[in-house]
């Protein structure tokens, strides 16, 4: 039969008033459930659009109070009253900084907006921090955040814009979520997304904000203390890489390209063994300044474990040691899937020096040693002018929490979260059965720290 | 010939419907400002000047000459003509714009899954494929994310940030996981603080990618089929 006649008789078929039901019924099921998934993908559509308004109008309150808070901290008159609401502006700024996260913009258009928001918080909290101290605010710090009040103010009026055509139904997160039909999606999105770039014009010309804290603009461009030597070339610091894990294992060496925008300029190569599968390769990343390891991973097949741990730290002391870094000691361990992973940190005049950070990954199986990691002790190391303790011991002991049992004391020096050493006493000791460590300052005797150490069957953790 | 009619009649009706909608423009969102104009939105203008350090005054909301030269540093240092005025070129370059539509009226305004099984999920969806230090990398890279002031804090919150990684768009980020696989490793390397890619924020595939601006970011390494950048 031609196609001619199978559609000829399909017609036929067609004209055949049962069929016409069957047809009708088919229709009207297809109808049915096209409606309902109609009705379905609306019903998501307007929860994700109402989960997206709720991050928004969230995120104006929030820019709303950090502005109020700003101006208020200025005209505060007690350190104690100025640090409450320094406090308060902080964890406002981060709401809003989580909830503009959850914007459905892409991140670049909103990057400077995100980082105001996270500065003002971080230097909110710096300053709570000195606050709370008892030092009042200087005069440059009174002028810092005028500056970012006048941000917050502009950031405020944006959002008001932004908000009323919103309201108004013009702005639809959907659409600017990449949902709208293809015919409307390039215009419509391009605009809406003009509007939020709007918005991060005003931050254009934002100043440099260098303050105590984690996100202060002056950590992004801190400069390597810890690497000594002369400019080495790819070929040089190739031979290095082999001494590294020794020519008698070596199969092959292959340079694959340099990073030359950091201030810690490396090399990187990928490192075949000899009797290894081809895709356990071991890469590695070495300073161009000395070649230094600043990292590697081997990736390598664990077998039964075999070693134990007091074992891994000595052969990764040893390995650190005859690779020239001397007076390194574990400080704290995890393992898991045989292998430990072991920090170890410098220690000069028996004072441990935990910025001056290198880690190991150790093969359980053999004690191969499979993972570095000293991008700490790169930046950090050298030898320090290790003051005497202005506090004695037994005053630093009086300082902590009479329920908590002393275990073991030593110095030691701290890093903080922006990139400072502190000089402390380390007290290990115990409470209702949980481990801690405490921090106090040798020079003034505050309390820096308090850490909780976990212990997990994997190894020894601190919060 | 009917049906010919009535095809171009619905292509004209779709195409008068997507005309009307992309009728919208950007315009300035405060009027024209020029010496003596007055208001707080003169106000708004000084404030955006101040932050920006072209403007020394107070804000007063009064355009005077000081206002004048303020507004004519900015043009001179944007490329626009230095005029003084603050025309709508110079207003929608300080950011001062909204969307216009004639049609519309205007409305009154008024983890159950732990840390490391997150990272390795999203290791998984995004870089399955790949090298062993392409995935540390990409888990890097999501670290590194939670310490820059540009992104979110938390790795969900940088995980989980609309449109920032098509694994979580497509949902592929939900594939289950099998707890020896490498993944899981890379998850952990990264979170112990290996950093195959030396503080990078960005990585595409240069095949894929879609969007233009990843390429102005610097290219710092290639690792497997991804590029790394800052």
């Amino acid at each position: 039969m031609s196609i001619r006649e199978k559609l000829l008789d399909f017609k036929r078929r067609l004209s055949d008033r049962k069929m016409y039901s069957i047809v009708i019924v088919v229709i009207a099921a297809v109808a049915i459930w096209g409606i309902i998934q109609y009705r379905k993908v609306a019903d998501l559509r307007q929860e994700l659009d109402n989960q997206y308004n709720r991050a928004f109008y969230d995120m104006i309150g929030y820019v709303n109070n950090v502005e109020t808070l700003l101006i208020k901290s200025m005209i505060t008159s007690t350190p104690e009253k100025t640090a409450t609401i320094l406090q308060e502006a902080w964890r406002q700024a981060n709401l809003a900084q989580t909830n503009l996260g959850q914007l459905p913009v892409s991140q670049p258009v909103l990057a400077n907006t995100s980082k105001f928001l996270t500065q003002v918080g971080d230097l909110a909290y710096s300053l709570n921090n000195q606050n709370l101290d008892g030092k009042p605010l200087k005069d440059e710090q009174y002028s810092t955040i005028e500056k970012l009040h006048g941000f917050a103010v502009s950031l405020n009026k944006s959002l008001n814009e932004l908000q009323s055509q919103l309201a108004s139904g013009r702005l639809k997160w959907g659409e600017l979520a990449n949902k709208g039909s293809r015919l409307f999606k390039k215009t419509s999105q391009n605009m809406q997304m003009q509007q939020f770039e709007s918005i991060d014009k005003t931050f254009q010309e934002y100043p440099t904000l260098i303050y105590d804290g984690p996100f202060s603009d002056h950590l992004t461009t801190a400069e390597p203390k810890g690497v000594t030597g002369d400019n080495l070339s790819a070929e040089q610091v190739k031979e290095k890489v082999v001494k590294l894990f020794g020519e008698d294992k070596v199969e092959s060496v292959e340079f694959t390209g340099k990073n030359d925008t950091d201030p810690l300029k490396t090399y990187n190569y990928h490192v075949k063994f000899k009797n290894a599968p081809d895709d356990e390769i071991a890469t590695i990343g070495m300073t161009q300044k000395g070649g230094h390891v600043l990292w590697m991973l081997h990736n390598k097949t664990v077998k039964e474990k075999k070693i134990e741990m007091d074992k891994a730290k000595e052969i990764g002391r040893k390995y650190l040691e005859e690779r020239g870094f001397k007076g390194m000691v574990d400080t704290y361990y995890i393992a898991e899937d045989n292998t430990a992973t072991i920090n170890y940190a410098y220690q000069q005049d028996n004072v441990t020096i935990y910025p001056d950070l290198i880690k190991l990954k150790i093969a359980l199986d053999n004690g191969d040693i499979i993972g570095i990691e000293s991008k700490g002790y790169l930046y950090s190391h050298r030898e320090r002018e290790i003051p005497e303790p202005k506090i004695t011991e037994e005053e630093a002991r009086a300082k902590i929490n009479p329920r908590m049992k002393i275990l073991s004391t030593g110095l030691a020096i701290i890093p903080t979260d922006y990139k400072t050493e502190l000089f402390v006493y380390e007290f290990k000791g115990k409470v209702n059965n949980n481990d801690f460590l405490v921090y106090i300052n040798a020079e003034t005797g505050k309390e820096e720290d308090v850490l909780m150490i976990v212990n997990t069957p994997n190894g020894i953790l601190t919060m | 010939m009917r049906k010919a009619k009535i095809a171009l009649m619905i292509i004209l009706v779709m195409l008068l419907v997507s005309i009307s909608d992309s009728r919208q423009y950007i315009a300035p969102s405060i009027p024209i400002l020029d010496l003596n104009s007055e208001g707080p939105d003169v106000s708004d203008l000084q404030q955006r000047l101040k932050n920006w350090g072209y403007y020394k005054g107070e804000i007063d909301g009064f355009f005077g000459w000081d206002t004048f030269f303020a507004v004519r540093d900015f043009q001179e240092s944007h490329g626009l003509e230095p005029v003084g005025i603050a025309d709508s070129k110079t207003l929608m370059a300080m950011g001062f714009t909204k969307l216009r539509n004639p049609r519309t009226v205007y409305a009154q305004s008024g983890t159950g899954v732990s840390e490391e099984q997150l990272l390795a999920r999203a290791i998984n969806g995004e870089a399955r494929g790949e090298p062993y230090e392409g995935q540390v990398a990409v888990g890097a890279v999501i670290l590194n994310r939670t310490r820059d002031p540009k992104f979110p804090k938390t790795i969900a919150g940088v995980i989980y940030q609309p449109g920032a990684f098509t694994a979580v768009s497509d949902g592929q980020i939900n594939v289950p996981i099998d707890p020896n696989s490498s993944v899981v490793k890379a998850a952990r390397d990264a979170l112990n603080g290996w950093d195959p890619t030396d503080g990078c924020l960005y990585y595409w595939n240069p095949a894929t990618a879609t969007s233009k601006w990843i390429w102005s970011r610097t290219i710092v390494k290639k690792i497997g089929k991804h590029y790394f950048g800052k």
